[in-house]
């Protein structure tokens, strides 16, 4: 058996701290200098584990009968011998490791990002930007154009992509080690656009549709935009622990999802639904067919029994309850 | 500016309330000497006026005050709904009580009311008081313009008083019939008798206009006749059905006034190269404004007409309502393109409030493109808003809006606004309303 196993030997953060090279067939692991891995563990016993290849080949750890006992590297409960052929991962006192046979496939290579590719990527999203945020100014504006309507919105922009960005650096600085400021950038100002794009399609699907309910709710679309851009901030940071970091991801944006979504059906029953054309696009953007008088008188029947059911309801309470019903 | 007070934020009620601002110092007034008609009709009235209070139970203190006069032996007296009203809607919080002008107090019972003419019949314990008869011809509408005529009451609870004017007829262009005053009446005085040189009843102290002087409005004799014959005849009043009652009156006088609106007809009105529905009824009255002196100069030109019916039903305090509002504003770009123009017309000022609250439900929209006309009318982008009146079933708050889509740099925003209207009555308009919306050409 010329098989090689390599034991690695992990730091807290989960790092190799550690890795030998193993080529007899058993390996032995303990706080003892006689071990072929020696740990600097208190919970470690001197002579701890022994490694050593199963009938089939496969590796397999034993306890060689110890005060704290043999986990699986997530396991709760100590065994007295443990497969590492689908787990390689163990733990014994405060000490992970992992063992490996040196059949153990590897990923792929990966492709080596080229210097400041994130950085050109960046800029050249920041000028799209730039470019979207000045045309719907442009379209937007009614009156003069001036340096504050222009400028001042602009400056804010860009110190919350700033702010939201050193936030993320700063994160991937502690728990990866690198800033990556410019990769973290590059997602900030994807989710920019996608925002600003989101915000424009349901309003102009609004319009074109006639839907009065996507321009209230819009703001739920939002929200996963914003999930979107919070795994992907999370996986530049580092592929691992991603599942807690998902479900923080998913608990964090279902609230303030939740919450919007309170907020915006609160406020339809405290304020009720102004009377407005909502925002308004061009009359080419129509998407659906001219309805007969008929067909919206019948809409306007929907509005009534409506009012009828709230009518016999008590009021909804609430500081922004009207005092005087018809002060205009 | 003066122009652009529109006639029903001016018209203000007469009773005195809780809230009322306190009294302003008087006017140093020039001396006059009271005519000794004035003296004889005081004299003659005297016996027959009362101030009437309406109290906060619990407390026993006065809520709101009013005037009142008698007009039967049997203890009958006339007086404004509005003076009333909060005991009418709330009479387990509220109570009435009288007091006449040689001291006597006592309770009243209310017996009747007309809302839309804001009236009420109340009754004193007392019998055999001499009581005003009502002037035939003022009945009939008789009277000629600039007869002296006199106003009593109690003006901002400061005493019983007489005041001198002039019956100046009915008010032109007012779907309500109301008598043009000219002479002083202040809060106070709501409810209080006008009578002529012979002590005879012309008409009922109801309101005045705020952005004028001595412009004071009176409810005609003959409502008030007509209302005493109803409580005398009729059934009685239950007070614990009072609100059902007030929902019936709103809702007869909604039904008679759209059947008038229609009565008078419609006509067509140009709005640049759009035409739109107007009333011909005299009472509808139209004002237009412009944007075009505005500086710095707008970048789309808007000309807008608003008409309005001016009517203006006093339910309770918290509760206006009656009133039909018509608007138009033709927007034309002067240097827009066609995004600029749409976030130029998503802008437009709207109007009415749409909070739910203790009186109205909140409010409810429906939107869609509509081709209304039954020929090839412009497009148009509608929306229709509602709120329920809490209180009074089958009655409703309704605006309808309407703006063309048939150019992306012109258009013509239309609105409708109904205000204690029935399902029926503001459907039929607002199709009509819709269907109007035509090219000029």
């Amino acid at each position: 058996m010329g098989a090689v196993m390599w034991i690695e030997v992990l730091s807290r953060h989960g790092e190799v701290a550690a890795r030998e090279r193993i080529e007899a067939p058993e390996a032995r692991v303990g706080r003892a200098f006689d071990n072929d891995v020696v740990i600097d563990d208190v919970h470690v016993a001197p002579h701890h584990l022994r490694i050593y290849r199963g009938e089939d080949g496969e590796l397999v750890a034993e306890d060689l009968g110890t005060l704290n006992g043999l986990f699986p590297e997530h396991g709760a409960k100590p065994v007295p011998r443990l497969s590492l052929a689908r787990e390689p991962g163990i733990r014994i006192g405060r000490t992970t490791l992992r063992v490996h046979d040196s059949a153990h496939p590897v990923a792929a290579e990966k492709l080596l990002t080229p210097p400041r590719a994130h950085a050109r990527w960046a800029a050249g999203l920041g000028v799209s930007l730039l470019l979207v945020l000045l045309l719907l100014q442009w379209l937007s504006l009614t009156a003069e154009a001036s340096a504050n309507v222009v400028l001042l919105p602009l400056l804010g922009y860009g110190t919350a992509l700033v702010l939201w960005t050193s936030l993320w650096a700063m994160l991937s600085r502690i728990f990866f080690g690198q800033a990556r400021f410019s990769l973290q950038l590059r997602i900030a100002i994807t989710t920019f656009i996608a925002l600003v794009v989101w915000g424009q399609l349901a309003g102009t699907l609004a319009f074109s549709f006639a839907w009065r309910d996507l321009a209230e709710y819009a703001g739920l679309g939002a929200w996963a935009v914003l999930a979107a851009a919070c795994y992907a901030h999370l996986h530049a940071i580092g592929p691992r622990h991603m599942r807690a970091a998902m479900g923080l991801v998913i608990a964090l944006v279902g609230t303030g999802a939740a919450v919007q979504y309170l907020g915006a059906s609160e406020t339809r029953k405290l304020l009720g639904q102004r009377a407005t054309l909502g925002e308004l696009r061009p009359p080419e953007f129509r998407l659906v067919p001219l309805a007969s008088a008929d067909a919206f008188f019948k809409k306007a029947e929907g509005a009534r029994l409506s009012v009828d059911r709230a009518r016999v309801k008590e009021p909804a309470t609430g500081g922004l309850l009207s005092d005087l019903d018809n002060a205009e | 500016m003066p122009s652009r007070i529109s006639p029903w934020v001016a018209a203000a009620l007469l009773p005195i309330c809780a809230a009322a601002a306190p009294p302003a110092p008087p006017a140093p007034e020039a001396q006059r000497t009271l005519s000794n008609a004035a003296e004889r009709v005081y004299d003659l009235a005297k016996p027959r006026i009362l101030q009437i209070r309406t109290l906060l139970q619990a407390a026993g203190r006065q809520s709101t005050l009013g005037s009142g006069f008698l007009v039967s032996a049997d203890g009958l007296a006339i007086t404004n709904y509005h003076v009333v009203s909060q005991y009418a809607l709330d009479p387990k919080t509220y109570r009435l009580e009288y007091l006449a002008p040689d001291g006597a107090k006592g309770t009243l019972q209310l017996l009747a009311f007309d809302v839309a003419h804001d009236l009420a019949v109340v009754k004193i314990e007392h019998t055999g008081l001499p009581f005003f008869e009502f002037d035939p011809r003022a009945i009939d509408n008789r009277l000629p313009k600039g007869e002296r005529i006199y106003a009593m009451g109690n003006p901002l609870d400061l005493g019983f008083t007489i005041v001198e004017g002039t019956y100046n007829g009915l008010v032109d262009k007012s779907y309500d019939e109301r008598i043009h005053f000219s002479g002083a009446i202040n809060p106070g005085m709501s409810g209080g008798p006008v009578a002529g040189n012979d002590g005879r009843i012309v008409g009922v102290n109801v309101a005045k206009r705020l952005d004028g002087e001595q412009v004071g409005f009176l409810v005609p004799a003959r409502f008030a006749a007509t209302l005493i014959e109803r409580a005398r005849k009729g059934p009685p009043l239950v007070l614990d059905k009072a609100r059902e009652e007030v929902g019936r009156q709103l809702d007869g006088w909604q039904s008679a006034f759209y059947d008038a609106l229609k009565g008078e007809g419609f006509r067509t009105a140009p709005f640049g190269p759009y035409r739109g529905l107007e009333s011909a009824a005299p009472w509808m009255t139209c004002w237009a404004t412009t944007n075009a002196d505005l500086l710095p100069k707008p970048r789309t030109a808007v000309n807008t007409t608003r008409c309005t019916s001016a009517t203006g039903i006093f339910v309770s305090d918290r509760i206006l309502t009656g009133r039909v509002d018509l608007s138009y504003s033709y927007y034309k770009a002067i240097d827009l393109n066609a995004f600029q123009f749409a976030t130029e017309l998503s802008s437009h000022p709207w109007t009415f409030d749409s909070r739910g609250g203790k009186r109205l439900t909140e409010q409810e929209c429906r939107d869609d493109f509509v081709a209304a006309g039954p020929g090839a009318g412009p497009p148009l982008r509608a929306t229709w808003c509602m709120r329920a009146y809490r209180e009074f079933e089958g009655l409703y708050n309704v605006t309808l809006l309407a703006l063309t889509q048939d150019h992306d740099r012109e258009a013509l925003l239309a609105q409708l606004n109904m205000q204690g209207v029935s399902y029926a009555n503001a459907v039929t308009f607002g199709r009509r309303f819709l269907e109007a919306i035509q090219w000029a050409r």
